[in-house]
Formats: structure tokens, C-alpha cells, sequence
């Protein structure tokens, strides 16, 4: 990899505030997320931590502060200039259309046209197949049919099918909001192993969860949000028991590496 | 795969095979009940024209109950649509070329008034489309208050629903056969098989698999002999009418859109999980005006189609035409949950119901005994659905 590329972070955020009504959602929070890493981003309900990353998906317009993508201003006003940026979320409640199948799925809203007629534009049935089963392999997604109704799949699969839809198109970014929750022991690992395999591929992941043992599982740093604020921003190089303890204090308001900062 | 396998294999699709037996089972039953008659040349004919506007209105309520929505308004609209055609042609004389196109714009611009009801001020299309249906009602009674009935003397309109394709003078392939159904049937099986070939080398060459060789050429073997049995019954009347061939077009219209085209795509996805769809940067709202718009310029068709049956508007044309329209939706697989249902399917349902109301009618079933036997139908296909669907 080319040091200039490693200088410049894919993602950084400055300043970021935003609240709703008289609620102060994000207090100004700084985030960084280097190329070719896995950020874990954790906190209790309320910290401010999917308020952020509605932000960088383009979702939520911040009141303050500015967002860089690879180094250049990057000014959203919706999802749809978040993912033109190569910004992808998968989201927690999955986002999956259950009636289509995961071909479908994959490329719901993008499809591939083979002629061209506006909103009437045919579309290439084959190739949207191929390169589904394509992506599916590459990242080692184990589904026995790319034409298969997402309805028909498991949790931990239809997870897949929404973690390879957010890597189909060239993503810079791809957040994930929660992704083991309500999946089974099994799954869990499952979606744990694409993650590795996605960082393995070069891709720059933010990962909200509230399971820690997930977050250790497969981040290389941890940002810890509390009301609205960053508390922790490090490398993750403890053991897991002491991890978790450490987590917790930050997350509870025991410890706090940012309180001279802080403005309330 | 063997061939056994390859059955086993499609059983996950009794779904759509069910409303094919169903129909298998009571063309049958109705045929032998009736000693032929129901499947005689004319009486079919007369069930396709009888069941065509239904069948058009069908296909644009599946795309509504597709998108999770409703619409009733779409009876008493077709009935004044269909008045607005022969006050027109009657009344302000404009040819035919003229009034087709009135009518059909009056019927899309209908639908976008329902759509922006549902879509931009947001209210439930139940309450609607309700709204529509009183209001239609209540336009049919003021447009046709001066006269009455109005009967229709323009021979071109009356065609659409009563008349039947010419056919060639001086070529005789059967004696008393109609030759250009034939060959229309004959070239319909060629073009048939030969897309079905074409897909399947296509998808072979993507190295995606197949149906087994002889699963396939059973398969189109199935379906050549079904064309071939409905063009043979109906060469032997009068043709193919007018009507068929509107409703056919329609069919292969819709039928291409919905499957093959990124709208019909996104029609799905709304209906699926609109929260998806809108992340995903599919616009809810035009996709609802669009169905919206297509159900308006559908009921159009029906109306035209209905009123040239009849020959003549009346007071009350289109009564409970948008009920049997949303049942035949719901016979052809469509669920209320939204995001299932098929064009063919909803055709499919609308022929179950006539070939119901047909069949009884020449065993001279007490009309009481009719309703009750459709409502169990009705609610049969549906239990079949619900039950074929949970059991993944």
C-alpha cells in the first residue's frame, strides 16, 4: 500500500454536532476511520453512536462540523450522495426485500439494464446472477442459490445477503449497524467470518454493536461514545476480560479520556 | 438430476401449479357435468368476452394489492368511463379514434387523483378509494340522468366487444375452421418454443442450470398442447374476438413489464418492504403513482371493453366490478401482505371465477347456491396460498 494512502484516512469526521430539539445528540464528536480497518464503535441506548453514523451515511444533516471522504469535503444531504461517495450502511432492521430473491436483493435499486428505456429499461437478468454468485463467493457467503427468495433463508444468511449488497459496488466504506443482534450462536459467527474476510479484501469497516465480544472479535480500535461525546478512542491490545471490563467503565462514565475537552 | 429429482425439486412451486389444477379441475368437471357443452366453441367464446374486462381489471388491482393498497373506485369509474365513450360517440360525435384516447387519458388522470390521495396526502387507500367509488357512482347517475341508457350505434366500438378477427376469404385450411386463429394459435406455440429455447441456451451459456432435457420438453410439450386446445375450441366459433386479443395484449404487456423491466422490479421491492426500497433510493410515492395510474388507465380499458359488450351505457354499469375484480386477484395468488401476485396469476383467477359463474349458469344453479360457491372458492384459494406459504 502506498504510505500517502495510509496518511489520508478514508473517513474523517470534525467537530460533528447535532441535536433534536432541545436534546443534544452528538456534542461534537472526531472520528477517523483508516483505510483497510475495522472500527468498533460501542456506547450505551442513547450515546450518540447510530446518530453518528446516520450522519455519515447521509441520513441525518449534522447542525455543525464537516466530513472528509479520502481527504476532500464531502457534503450529503441524503443516502443516495452517501453511496455515490462510496459510503454503504447495512442496516440493523436489514433493509431486505423478502418477497425477491438475493440476486434481486443485491441489486435492488441498482440493477444492471441491458436496454436502456428509462424507467421501462430492461433489465440483464444473467449478469445481475453471475455477479451476485460472484460476490458470494468471494466473500465466501455460503447460500446454495443465488435465485432463492430471501424469505427461504436464515438469519445469519439474510444478514450476508445485506452485508454483500453493501460491497457490491465498489464501497469505500461499508458501516454496519448491529449486525449480529437477534442472530443465532451459529450465525453470529458466520457474519463474523465475512467481516474477517472483508477486512482480509482491503475494505474500511465501522461496526455498531452492543455485543462486545463481537466488537473484540474482529475490530482493530474501539471508539466508546457516552452522551453524545467520545470517550475512548485506542488500539485494541488488552485480553478480552479485561477488554470488556475496560469498555464498560468508559461506557457507565467511570472513566473518560476526553473530559478536559468536553463542553456541555 | 434425474427426472424424479427434478419434480421433487419443483415442488416448492405448488403454489403457482395449484390455481392451474384448480382450473384443470373445474374445466373438467364442468365439461363432463354439462355433457361438453361448457367447452363447446361458443360458449367459450362467449366466456372469454364475458370475462375479459374483468380479467383487464384484474391485472391492474394485482399490481395495487402488489404495492400493499386497494382500490374500489375502479367499478363504478369503469361504468363512467364507459358512459363518457358513448356520450361521446353519441352525443359530441367524435370518431372512434377520438374517443378511445379521451377515454383512456380521463382513466390515467382518474388514477393519479387516486394516487395523489394515497401517496402525497396519505391517506389509506381503503378510505380512498371508497371516497372514489361513491363519487364515481354518483358522476355515472349525473352523466347519464338526461337519458338513460344510452344505447351505442358506432359499429367500430361495439366490435371491441362483440366482434371477432376477419379472417381470410378464399383460404380454407379445416372447412369451417377459422384460418387466421389457427395460424395466430400456430404461430403463438413456434414463438413459444423457440423463446424458451433461446432462454435456456442463453442461460446455459452464464453456466446457470437448467430444467433437465425432458422436464423441458414436457414443459413445453404442456404448454404448446394447452395453446393449441384453446386456439382449436376457438377457430371452431367465430375466431379470436376483439376482446381476446385487447386482453392478450394487455397480458403480454404487463406480463413483460412486471418481470423484466427495473420498474417492475421496484413495484416488487415497494411491495416487499417499502422501508427497503426507499433506503435503497426506489421513490415509493412515484412507484404508487405509477400503479396508481396504470389501475386508472386499465378500468379505462374495462369500461371501453364493457360498454361495447353491452352495446350501451347504463345508469348502473361497473356495480361490483371492482369486487370481482380484487377477488380474482386474491384467486390468482396475490396476498394481502403485498409484494406477491402475478399478472398471469390474476388472469388465471379471473377465468377460475367466470368458468364458476359460466359453468353453473348452463346447469341452471340456483343463483343463491352460485354466490356461495364462489365465496368458497374464493376463500379455498386462499387458505391453499396462506397454508403453501407458511410451510417453508
Amino acid at each position: 500500500m502506498q504510505p500517502v494512502a495510509e496518511a489520508v484516512p478514508v473517513v474523517e469526521m470534525r467537530n460533528i454536532k447535532k441535536s433534536f430539539a432541545a436534546v443534544h445528540a452528538l456534542r461534537g464528536v472526531d472520528l477517523v476511520l483508516n483505510h483497510n480497518e475495522v472500527l468498533g464503535l460501542v456506547g450505551d441506548n442513547a450515546a450518540g453512536k447510530s446518530t453518528l453514523m446516520k450522519v455519515l451515511s447521509g441520513a441525518y444533516i449534522p447542525d455543525e462540523g464537516e466530513i472528509l471522504i479520502e481527504g476532500k469535503n464531502a457534503h450529503m444531504t441524503d443516502p443516495l450522495d452517501a453511496r455515490r461517495l462510496g459510503i454503504e450502511m447495512v442496516y440493523q432492521d436489514l433493509a431486505i426485500a423478502n418477497n425477491l430473491d438475493v440476486t434481486a436483493n443485491v441489486f435492488l435499486g441498482r440493477e444492471a439494464v441491458s436496454t436502456h428505456l428509462g424507467p421501462f429499461s430492461v433489465m440483464d437478468s444473467r449478469k445481475m446472477e453471475q455477479e451476485a454468485q460472484r460476490l458470494l463467493n468471494r466473500l465466501k457467503i455460503a447460500i446454495p442459490s443465488v435465485r432463492l427468495m430471501v424469505e427461504r433463508l436464515s438469519g445469519g444468511q439474510r444478514q450476508a445477503v445485506a452485508i454483500a449488497r453493501a460491497t457490491a459496488f465498489n464501497s469505500k466504506v461499508i458501516i454496519m449497524d448491529e449486525p449480529t443482534a437477534a442472530l443465532s450462536v451459529a450465525a453470529i459467527s458466520q457474519v463474523l467470518d465475512i467481516i474477517r474476510e472483508l477486512k482480509a479484501q482491503g475494505a474500511s469497516i465501522i461496526i455498531i454493536s452492543h455485543r462486545l465480544e463481537d466488537v473484540f472479535g474482529v475490530s482493530d480500535r474501539l471508539v466508546v461514545m457516552r452522551q453524545g461525546r467520545k470517550v475512548r478512542d485506542a488500539r485494541i491490545d488488552e485480553g478480552i476480560d479485561e477488554f470488556r471490563e475496560r469498555v464498560v467503565a468508559y461506557m457507565i462514565g467511570a472513566r473518560d479520556d476526553f473530559a478536559e475537552a468536553a463542553v456541555v | 438430476m434425474s427426472f424424479k429429482e427434478a419434480l421433487k425439486d419443483q415442488r416448492h412451486n405448488i403454489r403457482d401449479y395449484g390455481m392451474y389444477i384448480a382450473f384443470v379441475v373445474i374445466v373438467v368437471f364442468f365439461t363432463i357435468a354439462t355433457k361438453g357443452l361448457f367447452v363447446s366453441s361458443r360458449n367459450i367464446g362467449n366466456l372469454v368476452n364475458a370475462t375479459s374486462y374483468i380479467a383487464v381489471l384484474a391485472v391492474g388491482m394485482t399490481l395495487v394489492i402488489v404495492i400493499r393498497h386497494i382500490d374500489l373506485s375502479v367499478g363504478y369509474l369503469a361504468g363512467t368511463l364507459g358512459a363518457v365513450a358513448a356520450i361521446a360517440l353519441k352525443y359530441w360525435d367524435l370518431p372512434v379514434y377520438a374517443t378511445i384516447p379521451l377515454v383512456l387519458a380521463l382513466g390515467i388522470l382518474a388514477g393519479l387523483v387516486t394516487a395523489f390521495l394515497v401517496a402525497q396526502m396519505g391517506i389509506p387507500a381503503f378510505v380512498a378509494t371508497l371516497a372514489g367509488w361513491l363519487f364515481y357512482q354518483g358522476l355515472l347517475q349525473l352523466v347519464t340522468r338526461g337519458t338513460g341508457t344510452i344505447i351505442i350505434e358506432n359499429d367500430v366500438f361495439n366490435a371491441m366487444g362483440n366482434g371477432f378477427i376477419p379472417d381470410l376469404p378464399g383460404v380454407v385450411i379445416v372447412p369451417g375452421v377459422h384460418t387466421v386463429t389457427l395460424l395466430l394459435g400456430l404461430l403463438a406455440i413456434i414463438l413459444y418454443i423457440a423463446g424458451e429455447i433461446r432462454n435456456r441456451k442463453k442461460t446455459q451459456s452464464y453456466n446457470f442450470e437448467v430444467l433437465p432435457m425432458n422436464m423441458f420438453i414436457l414443459k413445453l410439450a404442456f404448454v404448446s398442447l394447452i395453446i393449441a386446445g384453446i386456439t382449436w375450441v376457438l377457430a371452431g366459433y367465430r375466431g379470436l374476438s376483439w376482446a381476446a386479443v385487447i386482453l392478450i395484449v394487455v397480458v403480454l404487456i404487463y406480463s413483460y413489464i412486471t418481470s423484466r423491466t427495473v420498474v417492475g422490479r421496484h413495484i416488487y421491492a415497494v411491495g416487499g418492504n417499502p422501508e427497503a426500497a426507499e433506503l435503497n433510493g426506489i421513490s415509493v410515492k412515484k412507484i404508487t403513482f405509477l400503479v396508481f395510474g396504470s389501475m386508472g388507465f386499465l378500468t379505462a380499458v374495462a369500461g371501453i371493453l364493457y360498454a361495447s359488450w353491452l352495446r350501451s351505457a347504463t345508469t348502473i354499469a361497473g356495480r361490483g366490478m371492482e369486487l370481482d375484480a380484487i377477488a380474482a386477484a386474491f384467486v390468482g395468488g396475490a396476498a394481502v401482505s403485498g409484494g406477491v401476485g402475478k399478472v398471469t396469476g390474476s388472469i388465471l383467477g379471473a377465468l377460475v371465477m367466470a368458468s364458476l359463474t359460466n359453468g353453473m349458469n348452463l346447469l341452471g344453479w340456483d343463483i343463491s347456491i352460485q354466490y356461495m360457491v364462489r365465496a368458497l372458492v374464493l376463500a379455498g384459494a386462499v387458505i391453499f396460498d396462506v397454508a403453501t406459504r407458511r410451510r417453508k
